[in-house]
């Protein structure tokens, strides 16, 4: 068993323990606290699955705005729990068929990172794995050099996110930051203190 | 000496603590209990992100070690502003 | 010379990681609110320094890259060293606010 593959079947186990705690108490507030732990805990999968970006907007989102959100929830809602609590046979039903339909076509998947499944061999990602990489840039950030000099890595862009992002770095850089202004001014205009 | 298996088994001592403070945030009889759990184990995941930049070979996992801490600062505040003042401004 | 960098860096996880789960332990074991704070706390932040102390010894064979990680490790235990404190005495103060009661012995009245 590799590393990684270790790490990971501990920290899947704490998470499915967490996940359990987490629908099973009756007090909302302990529920808020024990989600924030599985953002934690899942920030800590992602970053050993080595996505740095995924982990930093996990951590953020997840247990930072995320549980205030919550809280703010339970001061509007009251954190006790309806008292019912019978099984929904038909909810269990659907929920057991359909993961059980999951775990089947889990088991054709192609193994990790394996270079000739479909994801990585298909016409259009070679076209973004087998980019040029400038090696180094002068003072002024800017890359000179013809292409067959040794100024550029061929084929050689280390990260699979990175090169499809790294074609299109604007128009996703320019959509990311209109997403992330909407979503602060709709947080600012929920969360102000109404002094009147 | 080999160092990629001590920082492998100082990542599943991590973990095994995070599964010990896990019980005292699912037991714990006040709220601030819990509060306290959450602490720690952010704590432990920016030790625990930390070590795997390390066990896979990626210095640059410390900065998302560096964002954990602070958003955990950050968490912990919030919710104890929130159970002290029943408001969130 | 490496060599006596990764004993002393294995030393320092090994002891890091006994007072991790020594705090973890005490974590659970502890009567009452306030004695857990003091065994979450303390060994938290201790152990986190160790470990960080050992892995800036790591660093020094990644080239300049690993002086980059370890400006960034100094970076970490230096925020963590000035927040937590921070954290605990909020949480200490909270809780004695909301008249959280600390364990007594049966029997005696101090």
């Amino acid at each position: 068993m590799t590393d990684y593959v270790l790490l990971d079947v501990l920290l899947l186990a704490l998470l499915t323990i967490t996940a359990v705690a987490a629908v099973a108490m009756r007090n909302l507030f302990a529920s808020t606290v024990i989600l924030s732990i599985y953002s934690f805990l899942m920030a800590c999968v992602w970053s050993n699955m080595d996505s740095q970006d995924v982990a930093l907007t996990e951590a953020a989102v997840g247990a930072g705005v995320s549980t205030i959100l919550l809280l703010g929830t339970i001061l509007l809602v009251g954190s006790r729990e309806k008292p019912e609590r019978a099984v929904h046979w038909p909810a269990l039903l659907a929920v057991t068929a359909v993961g059980a339909a999951l775990l089947y076509g889990t088991a054709d998947m192609p193994r990790f990172g394996d270079p000739q499944s479909p994801a990585n061999s298909s016409r259009v990602s070679k076209g973004y794995i087998l980019q040029d990489v400038p090696k180094v840039a002068d003072a002024a950030g800017h890359h000179t050099g013809p292409r067959s000099e040794g100024n550029y890595f061929h084929d050689h862009v280390p990260n699979m996110v990175t090169a499809v992002i790294v074609s299109y770095r604007a128009y996703d850089t320019m959509f990311e930051t209109v997403v992330i202004f909407i979503a602060g001014l709709g947080l600012i205009l929920f969360l102000r203190r109404r002094t009147s | 000496m080999n160092l990629h298996a001590v920082n492998l088994a100082a990542g599943c001592v991590v973990i095994l603590g995070i599964s010990l403070v896990l019980f005292r945030a699912i037991r714990g009889p006040t709220s601030y209990d819990r509060v306290l759990a959450m602490n720690v184990i952010g704590t432990k995941a920016v030790l625990l992100v930390a070590l795997i930049g390390f066990i896979t070979g990626r210095p640059e996992f410390l900065d998302i070690a560096l964002l954990y801490a602070v958003i955990n600062f950050v968490a912990t505040i919030a919710i104890l502003k929130f159970v002290e003042y029943r408001r969130l401004g | 010379m490496t060599h006596w960098i990764d004993w002393t860096s294995t030393a320092l996880l090994l002891l890091g990681s006994f007072v991790l789960l020594s705090g973890a332990v005490g974590l659970i074991r502890f009567p009452d609110f306030y004695s857990r704070l003091h065994a979450a706390g303390k060994n938290d932040s201790l152990a986190l320094i160790l470990f960080m102390i050992g892995l800036l010894l790591q660093s020094f064979r990644y080239g300049t890259v690993g002086l980059s990680a370890g400006i960034r490790l100094v970076l970490i235990v230096a925020f963590i060293l000035v927040t937590s404190p921070v954290a605990t005495h909020a949480l200490s103060r909270a809780a004695w606010i909301d008249r959280v009661q600390p364990w007594r012995r049966e029997g005696t009245n101090d």
